[in-house]
């Protein structure tokens, strides 16, 4: 296993060869970032298949602009944003709300809610991540974006807000409603293994 | 504040502490105390999925395919260099030999491989005698098993001629390529077959030096896990190479 120190200077050394051409260097930089890069693009899509040429356009571009580096900002992170600004793009393509519609045919009388017919299951302590998982998959495309950005891969609101093109509330309202919606699922989810066993 | 003005500030408040009176209300309502713990354990957790998913080979494949089309990835110079093996922890496996074989394989539009109607079975001995079961091309090669990887890697290396390249005479074998790669090149595009068999040499010769490494130092799983790779990377691009035929 590589430590993270090693793995810094690794990546540093591939930069620089990366950028005389070095296939190796871009190789090592696309095993570095490989997972992150492919499992936020699974989440952002949820699609194994989409989900694999979304990564590799995000490196592709990483890659053709990688002479561009100068070090200012990690590299991880200037990865980072470039794969969502890719999977932004592709949603947008796609013509799917990068904001939840529902959010503004929600009106907000929001009360502490229970799901109908679903036992009054505390989530509290435990929460099974496959379950997680799954729950998100089956958000709203707008909420799982911003839900995902925020809590997932920690981007700030208002980072959210200039890559969604929302506003700091709304993306603060969409994470909320986000994590609403995944509480109420989480419990069903539990419910339904409660009447199973 | 009562329930509802606590719905109402809580997009705010979750990520925070809250004011007092949020907070002596989270103290005296169960039900809203719940909900705040709730959203934050979502959130907490998270934050610690793990990055579990791996992209298939083939997304680098293409990667790479389309950073050398685009001339980003340079050729180097020399001829394929070999990886160095350095005897130590801080020895670096990659499978440089891939990017120019993948782009090998993609660019060429021309590529041509004469089909064959059916898979003989070539028989490879090695030194010690163990036979050593070769599908022949068109079907890709399976992948071996650590035994055979050994066998058919002791057979390359018996079998190497420094600076040889395959001639029309199938009992002669070129410098790395096993009987199977032989004959796999034999079914290749004339103006393919040099490059091919370069990046072919290649490869075996990164196969073969990680199963020399990995035969002194059985316990390094590093070594393994890339002799692994290694072997599925060839498998893949054979592949490849017969998917752009179909």
């Amino acid at each position: 296993m590589t430590d993270p120190k090693q793995a810094k200077a690794i990546e540093a050394e591939a930069i620089e060869r990366a950028k005389q051409g070095d296939e190796a260097a871009f190789e090592a930089l696309y095993n570095l970032h490989k997972r992150r890069v492919y499992s936020l693009c699974l989440r952002m899509v949820s699609n194994p298949a989409q989900a694999e040429d979304l990564a590799q356009e995000a490196f592709l571009q990483l890659f053709r602009k990688i002479s561009t580096f100068r070090g200012e900002s990690a590299f991880s992170t200037w990865l980072h944003r470039m794969t969502v600004n890719v999977v932004l793009m592709n949603l947008r393509r796609k013509g799917l709300p990068l904001v939840s519609l529902e959010e503004t045919l929600e009106t907000d009388e929001e009360t502490p809610r229970k799901e109908l017919g679903a036992p009054d299951l505390k989530l509290t302590g435990s929460i099974d991540r496959l379950q997680l998982q799954r729950a998100i998959e089956k958000l709203p495309p707008g909420y799982k974006t911003v839900f995902v950005l925020h809590d997932v891969e920690g981007f700030e609101h208002n980072e959210i807000a200039e890559m969604v093109g929302c506003s700091i509330g709304n993306s603060k309202s969409q994470l909320h409603k986000a994590r609403l919606k995944l509480r109420d699922a989480l419990k069903f989810m539990r419910a339904e293994k409660a009447e199973k066993t | 504040m009562n329930c509802a003005e606590v719905q109402q500030v809580l997009p705010e408040m979750v990520d925070g502490s809250g004011n007092s009176e949020y907070q002596a209300h989270l103290k005296s309502c169960p039900e809203c105390s719940e909900l705040v713990s709730d959203l934050e354990l979502i959130a907490s957790e998270a934050r610690q999925l793990a990055e579990v998913d791996e992209p298939a080979p083939r997304v680098w494949v293409k990667i790479a395919a389309e950073l050398r089309a685009e001339g980003i990835i340079r050729e180097p110079q020399a001829g394929p260099a070999r990886p160095v093996l350095v005897p130590s922890a801080r020895r670096r496996w990659n499978a440089w030999w891939l990017v120019p074989v993948a782009a090998a394989l993609v660019a060429a539009g021309s590529y041509v491989i004469k089909p064959k109607p059916s898979a003989p079975v070539a028989e490879v001995k090695n030194p010690a005698g163990v036979s050593v079961a070769v599908t022949d091309y068109p079907a890709a090669p399976k992948p071996a098993t650590t035994s055979e990887k050994s066998a058919q890697a002791v057979a390359d290396q018996k079998t190497s001629k420094p600076n040889d390249s395959a001639g029309p005479d199938d009992h002669a074998p070129m410098m790395t390529a096993s009987t199977a790669d032989q004959k796999f090149l034999d079914g290749v595009a004339p103006e393919m077959r040099s490059a091919y068999e370069q990046q072919l040499q290649a490869v075996n010769s990164y196969i073969r030096d990680a199963e020399a490494y990995l035969k002194q130092n059985p316990d390094d799983e590093d070594a393994r896990q890339h002799l692994m790779e290694a072997n599925e990377q060839k498998e893949m691009l054979y592949q490849m190479a017969l998917d752009r035929v179909q």
